[in-house]
């Protein structure tokens, strides 16, 4: 049986339209879906970036703003007090190698569950959940000349030594960094602890039934291990030490003495909001930013991942 | 959907209704004023002073807001940035708050010139030092930075008369010292605004030791370098009351330094008038004002200015209001709160009561010392940061002398060259 279709009732093609492939179809979904994305990166990264740029080049009093040209930037090198926050915020990164190899000392003690490890877990714990300005507070007064610490070093009979490491310029950096190291242990324990949790128990057996010592498991497995932990702890507290310790600096030092304790970031404050000289200020965020980046770029090196 | 409707407009109306309150709630015009006075008799009397006012002037309400005294002028700066601030605010007076000019209102045409004329020491807070230009600033008070001594101590070291040289004073020093009695005490206790004690109090006075008031200019314009000899060996010299052992070791980070003189732990502090009340409340009659003799001859200056009082912001959307509110500064019921809170009426021909602050007066009309600005009030702010930073620790021997007048001259430098000018400064 044979049907035919009558001229009038023959379905009717559209004109044929040229399909995406598969492969740019996917292509545009994820720029579509990545879209809002990068807009609020452009709003509110880019754009600032951008007139943070243009800004350095310029006297700005926040309100109104003059172009001087890149004289400002020539004049703000031979500033002296900038090359002394530079400075600063290099001998300051030698604090870096504390907050990690203290934390995972502490790390590793824990694990072992030695007696109380709960309770000194939340103790390690403790300072993360706390403001930064209350712990330079209290370390404001551990350090200060009728303070904790002198009253320890009386009580152990050396009552004819004194210190007042914030009252003097070349002991104020130390007692930051001191500070800085002590409000990272908890973050930094925290990691690590989490890290040996996940710890094949079997592994250390394992080494232990083949004679490995402690040192010897520590070295060859724990540390191995964790260097996913140590990199992201490492990152962390560079990140933190350039960005976060303003909060320290302005109730411990103000900068001080003298400038013994002003870093970038604490320069950039004082220049724009204690000056009024947002133009400036806006040149040294530039040099931070560059700063920051490279160190970001050379600690990747350094670990070795890209991750 | 039309109930939705007829619910929605309700509870607009309702809502509307409510947020502009009776007739007679709404016509009273809220006006907010920042300070930084903390505890000081400053706040004593604003807080009087904005009851005396409102109730003078039952449609107005002013909010008196507590700022913090560390960070007090970033904050107001953010806030005028971001047009959200008060519609008054404490500001310091003379260059200090030309910074702050652009969105502050001049008060020239906004408070009647016979009212500004009522106000002494108006000269030194005009741009120019120029009474002509007007100002941005109605003071409250007039101030000293002075010297405060325990009578009681300085006799018991067998001192009859106060120092008035550098000599003298570590004469003084020594003699109070062999007594046991430490012979001053410095620390951040008094006006908090940093973490380090204020240095611009005895800064004022080395700068009075060194320079006459017509060459101040000097300082401004670059004609004496900052890093001068002259101004060198006064740093030197008041570094040795530290290296001496004649003030507390920790000068820089004691913050108790106002309780261990009222105590009568220390014979001697620099400090201002905002104190001077608490001093005669805790110690009475064994307190006594003296000029911080800061000076090879014997010293012929005292530090007295209008220092601060209260600004009317540009964006203010109650200016007249608030232009009210510092032409009340002008009257005597003004004055005489301001006097009962322990401080010194800047109200031509007002007295004060207080005999400590009588003292400081007749350092100028009867031992005819020459009245001098507050240095602070008077450099170029970007100068007056890096001094904040490091005369400090010039007097705890922490910097030279020389670096730190260098950290100075480099922020002198550093300053646009309309800055460093004083070409249009009146007299």
């Amino acid at each position: 049986m044979s049907t035919t279709i009558p001229t009038t009732e023959r379905p009717t093609f559209a004109p044929r339209v040229r399909r995406l492939t598969l492969k740019r179809r996917r292509q545009l979904s994820g720029v579509l879906f990545a879209l809002p994305a990068i807009a609020l990166v452009v709003c509110f990264i880019g754009i600032p970036i951008g007139q943070a740029v243009y800004y350095s080049f310029t006297q700005w009093n926040g309100l109104t703003s003059t172009w001087i040209g890149p004289s400002t930037w020539t004049q703000a090198f031979h500033n002296t007090n900038l090359w002394t926050a530079l400075r600063n915020n290099g001998l300051l990164l030698l604090s870096v190698p504390f907050a990690l190899a203290l934390p995972l000392g502490i790390a590793v003690l824990l694990h072992q569950r030695v007696a109380g490890w709960r309770i000194f877990r939340s103790i390690y714990f403790l300072p993360t959940a706390i403001s930064w300005v209350v712990l330079g507070l209290v370390a404001e007064r551990f350090f200060a000349y009728q303070g904790t610490l002198n009253s320890i070093i009386h009580a152990l009979g050396f009552s004819h030594v004194s210190t007042n490491m914030l009252g003097y310029e070349s002991e104020a950096l130390i007692a930051l960094g001191i500070t800085f190291v002590f409000t990272m242990i908890g973050t930094n324990t925290m990691l690590f602890l989490t890290g040996l949790a996940t710890l094949d128990p079997s592994l250390e057996e394992a080494a232990r039934i083949d004679g490995a010592g402690r040192w010897r498991i520590f070295r060859s497995i724990t540390l191995p291990h964790l260097s996913r932990f140590i990199q992201l702890a490492f990152v962390m507290t560079v990140i933190a030490l350039f960005s976060a310790l303003f909060s320290l600096i302005f109730v411990m030092t103000g900068g001080g003495p003298g400038y013994a304790t002003t870093t970038m970031e604490y320069l950039i404050y004082e220049t724009g909001f204690n000056q009024g000289d947002f133009g400036t200020a806006a040149l040294y965020g530039l040099i931070l930013f560059v700063i920051t980046g490279i160190v970001g770029v050379v600690q990747l090196r350094l670990i070795g991942s890209n991750e | 959907m039309r109930s939705f409707g007829a619910v929605a407009a309700t509870l607009v109306l309702a809502g509307t209704f409510y947020a502009s309150g009776p007739a007679s709630a709404s016509a009273k015009t809220t006006l907010t004023l920042w300070q930084n006075y903390g505890t000081e008799q400053n706040a004593v009397a604003t807080k009087n002073l904005i009851k005396a006012f409102e109730a003078d002037n039952p449609s107005i309400k002013i909010v008196d807001v507590a700022q913090p005294g560390t960070n007090y002028f970033q904050l107001l700066q953010s806030a005028a940035i971001s047009g959200n601030g008060p519609d008054l605010a404490v500001m310091w007076t003379g260059i200090y708050d030309l910074q702050y000019s652009s969105y502050l209102v001049n008060l020239k045409g906004n408070v009647p010139a016979s009212d500004l004329a009522k106000m002494e020491g108006m000269q030194w807070e005009a741009p120019n030092f120029d009474v002509s230009q007007g100002a941005y600033v109605m003071p409250l008070e007039t101030q000293f930075y002075i010297g405060f001594y325990n009578k009681k101590l300085f006799k018991e070291a067998g001192i009859k008369t106060v120092p008035t040289d550098w000599t003298q004073l570590l004469a003084d020093c020594k003699a109070l010292k062999a007594k046991g009695i430490q012979p001053m005490v410095y620390g951040n206790g008094g006006q908090a605004i940093s973490t380090e004690f204020y240095p611009w109090y005895d800064m004022s006075y080395l700068m009075i030791g060194a320079h006459s008031l017509a060459s101040w200019k000097g300082l401004y314009d670059g004609a004496i370098p900052w890093t001068s000899s002259t101004n060198i060996a006064q740093l030197k010299n008041w570094a040795t009351l530290e290296k001496l052992g004649y003030t507390n070791s920790d000068v820089l980070t004691n913050t108790a330094n106002i309780q261990q003189f009222e105590k009568g732990k220390a014979a001697m502090m620099v400090d201002g008038t905002w104190d001077t009340a608490q001093y005669t409340s805790t110690m009475g009659s064994n307190v006594a004002a003296f000029v911080p003799p800061y000076s090879v001859k014997p010293i012929t200056g005292v530090v007295e200015y209008p220092g601060d009082g209260f600004s009317v912001t540009k964006y203010s959307k109650n200016k007249k209001d608030a232009f009210k509110f510092l032409d009340f500064l002008s009257t005597t019921q003004a004055g005489n709160i301001i006097n009962a809170a322990g401080l010194i009426p800047d109200i031509s021909g007002l007295k004060t009561t207080n005999p400590v602050n009588q003292e400081m007066l007749n350092f100028v009309t009867k031992d005819h010392m020459t009245p001098y600005p507050m240095m602070d009030n008077y450099v170029q702010v970007n100068v007056g940061n890096a001094a904040d930073s490091e005369l400090p620790s010039v007097l705890a021997n922490q910097t030279a002398p020389l670096k730190a007048l260098q950290n100075m001259a480099q922020a002198w430098h550093l300053l646009p060259a309309a800055q460093r000018s004083s070409k249009d400064f009146a007299g």
